[in-house]
């Protein structure tokens, strides 16, 4: 297992393209996951107010809410690692490599392995990312009494890792399908911000659709993963949300992992490369 | 032992039958040539045998075993062209090898030097030239010191002194001991380096054999002494040849199997034939490979 993910490091430290994005992923999630408070110090200062709240008091960073509301957020930017995946798959194509480790002697299946340890590496990484910066905006900006329930509602932190890995895994799948980076990475940016939402949108929302069909919009892949964390945000104008992570949606997720892993091995197994 | 053994080998796509059932083997040691025009079905046999491209029917076994990773690790193979990520540098790529192959990355430096790429080796593999490319390729085939090799065309596109060159490395790497599969269309090359061949052509085998008996059924006497019409006369009783046949003011003499020069040479003696002229002329594969595609 390690020499299959040093395979995969190998590949890819040299790679600039990586170091890039992962800078810029990086990057994004830091300034846009801590700046909460910022944001709202400038609506305050635009007059904003919340139904006469001062918005600078609202504890969005106070343990253990803080957990919730940033993996919700540090999750719209999972297409980033996503790329990576592609670019790095498709490069496999291109160059032949794929092709040329198997003559080398690596199985489809180690390849595939490979692959998948990189892709749950990639992960953590992000995962242990979002909680360092729990970590530090929370003891920057929770309100002492709060400070005890750290590590209450880490579960959402599990919830993350899942909802990036399994759409990695979706992203590994589809360039696997079409082979061809640029549009996969078009696509999948159209699938995820736009076809997809507007599909279960209309599922869910359109009056003349007879309710039996609404059911199934929950379903759908990107909006399965993304349903894992649910949106926080309301319940600071006192509406109620789901505040857990529900099994029911972790298991119709884990079934599309599987489903994504089997279409995996079984496009390779049957592909000539 | 055999290194390899295929029964039924047969690849189809849609409409072309690329392969169609292939039985051959090769024996360890044996430099095997696998010659046919292009399109004829070499590199589709060596993607079969290599696990890259799945066989529509037919099974193959190396070292009398079922195919797996682990025979491919010891096989060091090329397929067309050099397959290495361009970003990285000679070491780098193979040190992906190495971990594949699961060897000491101890050997990179030596095959860098056996293939006269220490000097380039910390550039990236998109600066390399053509030749450097093919040379890295044989390199990393070579990286775990493998018992066999295979090489599809590995002269293709490069200047006569980088096949020169190629061919010098692969005779040297033969001199090891080590079974080499060559495929090329280059009938020349074959001549020059293999002790075996086959050919195909569209996707059947034509001819399995040892070049050395392919090559003797074609060797020549020309000869020629100050009295032709002597000579001449001299072959009338003399049952040894095929064929006797005047060109060019000499006579071109086409031995029967087991009949050599000294034969012959004794024969004239006998008659007190002086002989002006006396050259023997190995048959080409050339000859022999047009030959074949005759027959069908």
């Amino acid at each position: 297992m390690k020499r299959l993910l040093q395979l995969e490091w190998l590949k890819l430290r040299h790679y600039r393209p990586f170091w890039i994005l992962m800078g810029l992923y990086a990057l994004i999630t830091v300034v846009i996951c801590s700046s909460g408070m910022r944001f709202f110090e400038f609506l305050k200062s635009e007059g904003a107010d919340f139904r006469g709240l001062d918005p600078t008091i609202i504890p969005i960073y106070d343990f253990p809410d803080i957990w919730q509301n940033l993996t919700y957020v540090a999750s719209f930017f999972k297409i980033f690692p996503a790329f990576l995946v592609i670019i790095s798959v498709a490069n496999e194509f291109n160059y032949r490599i794929l092709r040329q480790n198997i003559i080398d002697g690596l199985s489809k299946k180690e390849w595939i392995l490979s692959k998948l340890l990189f892709i749950a590496a990639l992960s953590l990484a992000s995962t242990l990312l979002v909680f360092l910066i729990g970590i530090v905006t929370g003891s920057i900006y929770a309100h002492s009494d709060a400070m005890g329930s750290i590590f209450q509602s880490t579960s959402f932190l599990g919830a993350y890792f899942l909802d990036v890995f399994v759409y990695l895994v979706f992203a590994f799948m589809l360039i696997l399908i079409i082979r061809k980076g640029a549009i996969v990475i078009v696509g999948l940016f159209m699938y995820t911000y736009m076809l997809e939402p507007f599909v279960t949108l209309f599922i869910s929302q359109y009056p003349h659709l007879p309710d039996k069909y609404r059911v199934i919009a929950p379903f759908f892949p990107v909006k399965a993963i993304h349903n894992l964390i649910h949106v926080p945000f309301s319940r600071y104008v006192f509406m109620e949300i789901q505040d857990y992570v529900s099994l029911k949606e972790v298991a119709i997720v884990l079934v599309w992992l599987g489903i994504f892993i089997w279409i995996i091995f079984w496009l390779l197994r049957r592909k000539d490369l | 032992m055999t290194v390899l053994e295929t029964k039924g080998l047969t690849k189809q796509y849609r409409k072309i039958t690329a392969l169609n059932n292939l039985n051959f083997y090769i024996e360890e040691g044996m430099i095997f040539g696998l010659l046919g025009p292009n399109g004829s079905g070499k590199t589709t046999t060596l993607g079969l045998i290599l696990n890259v491209l799945k066989p529509t029917s037919g099974s193959y076994k190396w070292f009398e075993q079922a195919p797996s990773a682990e025979s491919r690790k010891k096989i060091g193979a090329i397929l067309e062209i050099p397959c290495f990520l361009p970003y990285m540098t000679a070491v780098q790529n193979l040190e992906v090898i190495a971990t594949i192959k699961e060897c000491s990355l101890s050997h990179i430096d030596r095959v860098l030097e056996l293939v006269g790429l220490t000097d380039r080796k910390d550039d990236p593999f998109k600066t390399f030239s053509l030749g450097m490319k093919q040379r890295l390729a044989i390199g990393a085939a070579l990286l775990a010191d493998p018992p066999v090799l295979i090489l599809d065309e590995p002269t293709n596109g490069l200047d006569p002194q980088g096949i020169v060159e190629i061919r010098e490395l692969i005779k040297e790497i033969a001199a090891s001991g080590k079974t080499i599969v060559l495929a090329s269309h280059l009938l020349d090359e074959v001549q020059k380096v293999c002790t075996d061949f086959m050919v195909l052509r569209k996707g059947e085998k034509l001819y399995q054999g040892s070049v050395k008996e392919a090559l003797s059924d074609q060797v020549t006497l020309e000869v020629a002494s100050p009295d032709m019409t002597l000579l001449t006369e001299a072959f009338s009783d003399f049952t040894g040849l095929k064929k006797v046949e005047r060109k060019n003011g000499v006579l071109v003499l086409t031995p029967e199997n087991g009949v050599t020069t000294s034969t012959i040479s004794q024969h004239l003696l006998e008659r007190e034939i002086v002989l002006s002229h006396l050259v023997t002329k190995e048959g080409s594969l050339e000859k022999q490979f047009l030959k074949l595609l005759d027959q069908e």
